[in-house]
Parts: C-alpha cells; sequence; structure tokens
C-alpha cells in the first residue's frame, strides 16, 4: 500500500517533471520559433531582391547604405523592445533621441562660435556625454512618472513625447540646426573591414542589453514585470526600481540613438524621425517582441531591423515606391500576427 | 449641450460636482484659461475668438469623437488619420477624374462609405484575431495610406467639386461687430448633431452600453451574453465612417485634397481624448469631457499666439497639461488602490458618461 503511494507520488513528480521539461522545451522552441522566422524572412528578402536586381540589390553601396540607415532604428527599436518587455512602452523615446542630438550640436554651434572650431571639436567625447546625460535625465523623468506618480507607461510617454517635442521646437525654434563635432562626422564615415563604425555601435548596444536582459538580475526583474507584475511584486521584487531602471535604460539608448543621428548626418531637428516611433514598435512586434509584455529577444529585433531595412533598399533598387514599401511594412506586421495567432491560437498571449 | 451636462443640472450641480470623469474639473479649467487670457489680452474675449476656436475644434473634435469610441471599447487607433484621407481624398478623385461632380451628400456618402470599408478592415482584424488594436491599427494606417498613393493618386488636388467649394465659405451665423463681420462655419452644425447623436448613442443604446461593457471586461461582457465580436466589428465601422467625415471636413476647411495631409495627427487626438478623461483601459470616458479636452486643447493654441506666446510653446504646454491631468489622477487613485482593489475597481465599471 505505502509502497503504490510511493510510487503513485514518484510518478507523479515524474510527470510533472517531464511537464516542466516539456513546457520548457516547448518556450524555448516559441523564442526560437520567432527569431527563426525573423531570419528566414531576412535570408528571403535577401534572396528575392537578390534575384531581381543582383546587380543594384548586391553593389556595395547598397549594402553601405543598409548597415548606415539600420543602426539609428535598430538602437531605437531595442529601446522600444526593453520597454514593452516591463509591460509598457515608450513612446517618447524619438524624441528623447532628437533632445541628445539637438543638445550636442546646440553646444557644439556655440563653443565654436565663442571660443573656436578646433576647441569645439576637441570636446567631441565630452560632449557626446552631454548628449547621453541629457537622454537618461529625460529617461529618468519618464522612469519617475511611471514608478513613483504611477502613470500608465503610454500616458506618460505621450506626455513627454509632446513635452520634449515642444521644448525642442522652443529650443530650435522649428529649424533644422547644422553642426556637429568633426569627430561625430569621422565616425559615421568610418568603416572596419567595409562594415561601418555606427553599424558596431547597434552590434555593441545588442550585446549589451542582451546581456543584461539573460545575464543580469535586472534583465530578470524587467522580464518579470512585465510577465506579471502582481507575481513579481509579491515575490519581493521592487517594482519602482525596476520601472526606474528601465527607463531610466531607454533614455541612455534614446541618447545614443541621437548621437547616431548627429554621425551620420551632422544636422539636428525637432521634427527629424517623425514616422520613427510607429516604425520601431512595427519592427520591436514583428522581432517576436510580445507587446503584452514578458517576452522578447534583442536578437529577434536586430533582424527585424535588418529584415525591414533590406525590405525597403529592395524596393528602391526596384523603382518601387516609399508608399509602396508602407504597405509592405503594414502587410508584413499583420501578416506575421496573424499567423501568429493562427500557429499558437489560445497557447500564450 | 450635451445630455450629461443637462442630468448633472437636474440633479444638482454641486452634488454631481466634478462629474465622473472629472468633467467638472476640466470645464472649470477651460474657464480659469478663459478668464486669464482675457485679463491678459482683452482682445482675447471677443466672439471672433469663439468662433474661431470652433473652427479650428472641427476637425479635431469629429477625430476625437472617433478616438473616444475606440478607447471606451478598450482599444487604440492610430489609423484614422489615414481612414480620413484615403476615404475623403479617393471620393473627391474618384469623382473629378470623371468629370463629375457628386454633389454635397454624394461626395459625403461616397467617402463615408469607403470610410466603413476601411473601418471594416480594421474590426475584422481585431474582433476575429484578436489581435493588439494598437499594432493592427498601425499596419492597416501604413498599408491605406501606402495604396491610396499607389492606387488612387498622388497629385494635389487644388479645385474641389464645386457642390464641396462652395461649403467652405459657408456660414450658418455672420455677426457684425466693430472688428468687422465674423463667422460662425456651416459644418458645425453636422458635427454638433453627431456629437449628440453619438453622446445618446453610448448612453443609451445597447450598442453604448456594450462599448462600455467590452472596455470594461471582454470577458465579463461575452459572459452576460454582449456579442463582442460583433459589436467591436459594428465599433470600428462607425469609426471608420466618423474618420471619412472629419476628412471631407479638414479638406473643405483646407479648400484642397492634399494626398500628404493629416500626418502625424494621431498622437495629439488621444491627448486631447485622454485629457478629456477616458481611460486609455476602456470602459471610462464621455462625450462631454472628450468635447471640453479638444477645446482646451484649441483654447491653449488659440490663445497662446494672442498673448504674444511662440506657438512653438504650444505642443510643450499641452504635454505639460496632460502629464499634470494623467498625474493627478494616477497620484490620487494611487493609495486606495493597494489599500482596496475591488473598492475601486467597482465604480470604475460603471463610470460610464
Amino acid at each position: 500500500m505505502m509502497n503504490r503511494i510511493a510510487e503513485a507520488d514518484g510518478m507523479r513528480r515524474g510527470g510533472a517533471e517531464r511537464r516542466d521539461v516539456l513546457t520548457d522545451f516547448v518556450r524555448k522552441i516559441h523564442v526560437n520559433r520567432s527569431v527563426g522566422q525573423m531570419a528566414a524572412l531576412l535570408v528571403a528578402a535577401f534572396a528575392i531582391f537578390t534575384i531581381l536586381r543582383p546587380a543594384v540589390f548586391l553593389g556595395s553601396y547598397n549594402l553601405q547604405v543598409i548597415a548606415l540607415a539600420a543602426p539609428e532604428i535598430g538602437i531605437l527599436a531595442i529601446a522600444m523592445m526593453v520597454t514593452m518587455l516591463s509591460g509598457g512602452i515608450d513612446l517618447s523615446v524619438v524624441s528623447i533621441a532628437n533632445a541628445s542630438a539637438i543638445t550636442i550640436s546646440m553646444t557644439y554651434t556655440a563653443v565654436s562660435s565663442r571660443a573656436g572650431v578646433e576647441l569645439a571639436n576637441s570636446l567631441a567625447l565630452p560632449l557626446v556625454l552631454l548628449g547621453l546625460v541629457v537622454g537618461v535625465a529625460a529617461g529618468a523623468i519618464n522612469g519617475l512618472l511611471i514608478a513613483k506618480v504611477g502613470i500608465t507607461p503610454i500616458l506618460a510617454t505621450l506626455g513627454t513625447m509632446q513635452l520634449f517635442n515642444g521644448l525642442e521646437l522652443v529650443v530650435t525654434g522649428g529649424r533644422t540646426l547644422y553642426g556637429a563635432p568633426a569627430g561625430l562626422s569621422t565616425l559615421g564615415t568610418t568603416t572596419f573591414l567595409g562594415v561601418p563604425a555606427i553599424f558596431l555601435i547597434l552590434v555593441v548596444v545588442a550585446v549589451a542589453i542582451g546581456v543584461l536582459l539573460d545575464r543580469i538580475s535586472l534583465g530578470f526583474r524587467i522580464r518579470y514585470q512585465g510577465a506579471n507584475a502582481e507575481a513579481s511584486r509579491f515575490s519581493g521584487i521592487s517594482s519602482t526600481r525596476t520601472l526606474l531602471a528601465t527607463y531610466t535604460i531607454v533614455g541612455l539608448l534614446g541618447g545614443i540613438a541621437g548621437v547616431v543621428f548627429l554621425s551620420r548626418n551632422p544636422s539636428a531637428s525637432a521634427d527629424y524621425g517623425a514616422s520613427y516611433t510607429l516604425l520601431v514598435i512595427v519592427i520591436a512586434v514583428l522581432g517576436g517582441t510580445n507587446p503584452y509584455g514578458g517576452r522578447a529577444t534583442v536578437l529577434g529585433v536586430v533582424l527585424a531591423t535588418l529584415c525591414l531595412q533590406v525590405v525597403a533598399s529592395g524596393f528602391t533598387a526596384m523603382r518601387l515606391s516609399s508608399q509602396q514599401y508602407a504597405m509592405a511594412q503594414g502587410v508584413i506586421l499583420i501578416g506575421a500576427m496573424v499567423l501568429d495567432y493562427l500557429r499558437g491560437r489560445g497557447s500564450s498571449r | 449641450m450635451s445630455t450629461p451636462a443637462l442630468r448633472q443640472r437636474r440633479s444638482g450641480l454641486l452634488s454631481r460636482w466634478p462629474g465622473r470623469n472629472n468633467e467638472g474639473y476640466l470645464a472649470a479649467l477651460l474657464l480659469l484659461v478663459v478668464a486669464v487670457m482675457s485679463a491678459a489680452a482683452p482682445a482675447f474675449f471677443s466672439l471672433h475668438t469663439f468662433f474661431s476656436v470652433i473652427r479650428g475644434a472641427t476637425v479635431p473634435w469629429i477625430f476625437a469623437m472617433g478616438v473616444l469610441l475606440v478607447l471606451v471599447s478598450g482599444g487604440i487607433d492610430v489609423s484614422f488619420p489615414a481612414i480620413a484621407v484615403f476615404s475623403a481624398y479617393s471620393a473627391v478623385a474618384l469623382t473629378t477624374a470623371r468629370g463629375v461632380d457628386a454633389g454635397l451628400l454624394g461626395n459625403f456618402a461616397l467617402a463615408m462609405a469607403i470610410g466603413c470599408l476601411l473601418g471594416l478592415v480594421n474590426g475584422i482584424l481585431i474582433a476575429r484575431f484578436r489581435l493588439p488594436t494598437l499594432i493592427v491599427t498601425l499596419g492597416t494606417a501604413g498599408f491605406f495610406r501606402g495604396a491610396m498613393i499607389t492606387f488612387v493618386g498622388a497629385t494635389y488636388i487644388a479645385q474641389l467639386p464645386r457642390s464641396l467649394a462652395e461649403q467652405s465659405t459657408r456660414s450658418v451665423i455672420s455677426v457684425n461687430t466693430e472688428a468687422g463681420t465674423t463667422f460662425l462655419h456651416v459644418l458645425v452644425v453636422p458635427v454638433l448633431i453627431l456629437t449628440v447623436l453619438i453622446a445618446l448613442g453610448l448612453k443609451h443604446t445597447m450598442f453604448g452600453r456594450a462599448a462600455y461593457a467590452i472596455g470594461g471586461d471582454p470577458e465579463a461582457a461575452r459572459r452576460v451574453g454582449i456579442p463582442v465580436q460583433r459589436t467591436q466589428v459594428v465599433l470600428y465601422v462607425l469609426v471608420g465612417a466618423l474618420a471619412a467625415f472629419g476628412g471631407m471636413v479638414f479638406m473643405i476647411q483646407g479648400q484642397a485634397a492634399d494626398p500628404q495631409m493629416l500626418i502625424g495627427i494621431e498622437l495629439d487626438t488621444i491627448a486631447a481624448v485622454v485629457l478629456g478623461g477616458a481611460s486609455i483601459f476602456g470602459g471610462r470616458g464621455s462625450v462631454l469631457g472628450t468635447v471640453l479636452g479638444v477645446l482646451l486643447v484649441q483654447v491653449i493654441n488659440n490663445s497662446l499666439v494672442l498673448v504674444g506666446v511662440p506657438t512653438a510653446w504650444q505642443r510643450a504646454t499641452v504635454g505639460l497639461l496632460l502629464l499634470l491631468g494623467v498625474g493627478a489622477q494616477a497620484w490620487a487613485g494611487r493609495r486606495p488602490r493597494r489599500a482596496a482593489p475591488a473598492a475601486v475597481k467597482a465604480p470604475a465599471v460603471k463610470a460610464a458618461a
């Protein structure tokens, strides 16, 4: 009798264990699937345009364009992904990037007109740091509003988006500012073994955020916050500190994106990248980020960025308009979501 | 004046203040802004300013009604500017290309039929596949704009059909003042009628109550027998028609059909509606609050210019106001929610216009 109970108990435990292994495995496939899906889509898009327009599409100029245009969007998309992972969203991230770029450009111009161009150019590093500080400060404001005051992320960042963007309009007078440290422009044109330096910035950011999310306790706290805020609070995780850290990091990423803006083009304005906010949401979701929080991979988002850039430049190589690209974007996004729904019906949301 | 306001007066204005969605605070703030501006710039307090505020608010007002319907049902729609442009531009482009003038009603009917179709696409994707509304409308917004430029046309139409063009200068009231004659535009009339209809529909029809219920909790709505999918589809079709109407009014006011018009207004409109007390989580929001929110934004935009503040400050001011509004709400709801979640949840579901 006792034996049988023990046996049943053991079986039950074994069953539970097996089920855990199974769910774990399924979960892994699930994450891998969206990364795999993106990789397949990227390869397919690349192959299609290579076959259709090999001369133009495979030209080194076209590949350079992809590698130069992808970083700023990729960094912003990773920032968006981190906020979505925590169950939120950041509509202000593009205006944060512009705030960083505008601060650097204005300070540079002020210094060079008062103390000479040489001094201003020699201050490239401190100016970049200044831009990053602006990004961190703006992100911290978001964090305070969300974590301390308790405003919903989408509303808090909708408000700060208007506030930051409005202040940028005031400061710039609605004009485009010209001028950036020479070092930044050099950065924008430097290549290592044919790979643009600013593309390497994207790689570094992606690796850093990947390590943060998969290896460091803060990353797990961000993930738990998005997966189940209540449960994570009951396990003793302070959601205030997690959210504050999340949005501050996202502010830093916005600041970095602003530096990339300036290295590509030595000009800054409040209106730059007006369509980026919605674009980076599209990319984050395409890259397998669950918009309800709790699930996302950096690799998926980077692949999605590259995929959309390949499609964009492929459309250009095919002489299709940016409007047709916008249509393709919508179809890809909704198609991917519908496919996800049809495959995983009821299993996960 | 819409029904909730009348209701409030009947049952004692003070006892119901500030209203279920803080409409009272908003109205007080609006009056305060008007008072301060009138003191700072005497020219502000005039019929002319009032009419120009109304004129400027007409298009945001219509879009805000559509956004309100979506927010109440628990969604977010960023595709309404695309639908507005697609429907209004296509209606005009299709008729002018054939050299016919469908007439005022014909043009509006054509545009709104197109708007209904585009709204149906949103509604089916959202209701059938249960996809997040923000993501679906992001996708369809890009698709609609791209499809219009690709298949309908991309040229700027400077000459509207006569039936539409003559509306742009028609007024319903014209008053002679010492500063000259001032007009109230005729398109205010259909907008007011639509507003009253939406207010009544949200408050007194099954459809309106179903929208609130779905926004409060879709699962609970389904269990009490509300046809969630059908209600959602009808709702997005309606919102599509409203967007088309707004697009037509915008075109008539601007006296041209520009395929690049109305870019980037989606988040500003959502901000005005949220300022008006609608909850981004659904289940809460009123027509009166929304109208007050839109008017407040418009008055601020108008008055800043008059008192000599550069227009550049408009955006920052509205952003700050939005943060203060939602911040105050969040701060007030913070402590009780921790102490007794049920006590706060219950009125939130009931708190409909």
